[in-house]
């Protein structure tokens, strides 16, 4: 009797261990198949600061969303099952929502358990930042504040992607000039202004700031980076005629400020992930 | 369970032995003595929408107490770490040799849900935490009730290929440098859907809990969920379990019905057990359902060594 029991368990184990390696199969065969529909995919969407190589990303992040409960300004956002492989992964929309450093501190990178946002080179960069600071002005002024002066060079040291710009449809290209709000009624994305005429800590609703420029330089003026990451660039013409358009730099860290506030419609700016160039 | 089965069961009891038999009334009278009681299955049910609650709140209202969701989290500024996940990454690096995601806090969280999990029981966090839990807990009512109309047919499988999808899931990572379970993870997609809001994968729950319910009673849990199978690994030993006492059983059997694991109940079948007390082994949720159901208080929660103490 007992042995016709271990019999017949040992059968029905071997008749539904059969089923278990066949689903384990099925579901290897589906996210090989998935994997190569993603990869296009994957790269398009823009990871948060400090992000690691996509290769190692998509599994070091393990999708808790500390980094979307951390963002200040709601920049981060988890990706939906129609990004196959990549679901439950950080991405940010700079169009929607972009990421202008309003925590100063790289707080999405901080916060990863697993470093798929890395938070080494920002730390060392901070560092190093302070040490060449110290070098410079041995005897710091009463304005001296070491968190900026870090804060500065972490913001400097992202490298999310680069701002590539279309000149068919940008408006300092064409020689417009801008009056008004930059972005269609009802949008919700904010951002914190570099421009020190309107210093505020905190941010601010895009369609809040009302612009009025000759020529269009939003991109430029609203950089959260500065100079070393996008200009205006003259540039004369065979004819003698000059033009003006914005240039993108090394220093640009992708954070896509200027595709949020760019008053083209579609955007004239997309970031671009350096994986992809 | 293997070596106690090798050992001689104690000779079944007599008549005159049974619990009812003491109390000089009839077996059926004796089970109508004991109101229904859900004292445990409300205690814990309690815990698991609060904790899951306040993991919706840390981030709806920002107050920060339990961030992050069930895959990985922060509670009280201390990091907590999913342990399959954490396996699949120690065995991806393993493979790929990048080590930088296992940071200081990602040790950190691993570690703490161990002790933590081997303190309480291992799979307690199945019956205590899990939302998919909650929801094929509920839903199972419905199943019974279509059986018992004989509207559908139970079917039952092999309790060991649990360990077959473990190693299969933990293979599949490896070969495909891919969190390949999270994707299909009930856990982490519901603890996300309630803390960030929907999406278009709660079609693969709803479509798990329609299988259980017309086909196979706790499917996932019971036969798939490698997330339940490390737990189970980690409560091996663990000293909080359910204890079983012989001399109080009536063998009806019923806790064996309530139960999600009926086999690690084994012990209550008339002529089964070994010993005069057994304890619960590693399968078991901790869920306290065998409990709440006992007439004969023949189950009870202990901690293993406390006894004698008290």
């Amino acid at each position: 009797m007992k042995k016709s029991d271990s019999e017949i368990n040992r059968r029905q184990f071997l008749k539904n261990g059969a089923f278990a390696v066949a689903a384990i199969g099925a579901v290897g065969v589906g996210v090989n198949y998935l994997r190569k529909l993603n990869e296009e995919n994957a790269l398009t969407l823009l990871r948060p600061p400090g992000a690691i190589l996509e290769d190692e990303f998509i599994y070091a992040c393990i999708k808790c969303g500390l980094c979307v409960q951390i963002c200040p300004i709601e920049a981060v956002k988890l990706a939906g099952i129609s990004d196959g492989l990549s679901y439950g992964t950080p991405y940010i929309d700079p169009l929607a929502q972009a990421c202008d450093f309003s925590c100063d501190a790289m707080q999405c990178v901080e916060t990863c358990p697993t470093a798929a946002l890395d938070f080494i080179p920002f730390k060392k960069a901070g560092e190093d930042a302070l040490v060449e600071y110290q070098k410079a002005n041995p005897t710091p002024g009463p304005d001296y504040n070491p968190f900026i002066v870090q804060s500065q060079s972490m913001k400097a040291t992202t490298k999310m992607g680069i701002a590539v710009i279309d000149h068919s449809t940008c408006l300092a290209r064409n020689g417009k000039g801008f009056k008004g709000s930059p972005r269609e009624d009802g949008f919700k994305g904010i951002y914190r202004s570099p421009n020190p005429k309107r210093e505020e800590r905190k941010a601010s609703p895009v369609n809040d700031h009302i612009f009025n420029r000759e020529l269009c330089d939003l991109c430029v003026t609203e950089c959260p980076i500065g100079e070393i990451a996008i200009i205006m660039e003259e540039k004369i013409r065979g004819n003698g005629e000059s033009i003006w358009r914005p240039m993108v730099l090394e220093g640009c860290t992708g954070c896509g400020v200027c595709v949020m506030v760019c008053p083209s419609t579609p955007s004239s700016i997309i970031i671009e992930k350096l994986e992809m160039i | 369970m293997i070596n106690l089965k090798k050992l001689t069961p104690i000779p079944a009891k007599r008549r005159e032995e049974m619990p009812n038999s003491k109390l000089g009334i009839t077996f059926k009278e004796w089970k109508a003595s004991k109101p229904n009681k859900h004292k445990w299955r409300n205690i814990r049910w309690g815990v698991l929408l609060f904790f899951n609650f306040l993991f919706w709140a840390s981030f709806a209202f920002d107050i920060g107490v339990l961030e992050g969701s069930l895959s990985g989290s922060r509670f009280l500024g201390i990091y907590l770490m999913d342990p399959f996940n954490a396996l699949q990454e120690m065995f991806i690096g393993s493979r790929t040799g990048y080590f930088a995601m296992l940071t200081m806090n990602f040790f950190i969280g691993f570690f703490i849900i161990l002790i933590f999990y081997f303190l309480l029981g291992g799979r307690t966090f199945c019956s205590w935490l899990c939302p998919y839990h909650f929801l094929a807990e509920n839903t199972e009512k419905l199943h019974n009730y279509l059986v018992k109309k004989k509207k559908i047919k139970e079917h039952t499988y092999s309790i060991g290929i649990k360990y077959i999808f473990w190693a299969g899931f933990l293979l599949l990572a490896i070969l495909t440098k891919n969190l390949v379970f999270e994707n299909l993870n009930p856990v982490g997609i519901i603890s996300r859907a309630l803390i960030y809001g929907p999406g278009l994968i709660l079609l693969w729950i709803v479509v798990l809990l329609l299988f259980e319910i017309v086909y196979s009673k706790r499917f996932w849990c019971r036969y798939v969920c490698p997330i339940g199978v490390t737990y189970s690994f980690i409560g091996k030993l663990s000293p909080t379990t359910i204890k079983f006492d012989l001399t109080k059983c009536g063998h009806c059997r019923d806790c064996q019905d309530v139960c999600l694991v009926p086999h690690e109940l084994w012990f209550v079948k008339r002529g089964e057990a070994t010993k005069e007390i057994h304890f619960a082994g590693a399968d078991c949720t901790r869920c306290g359902l065998c409990v709440d159901i006992c007439y004969g208080d023949a189950l009870s929660y202990s901690i293993r060594g406390f006894d004698k103490i008290t």
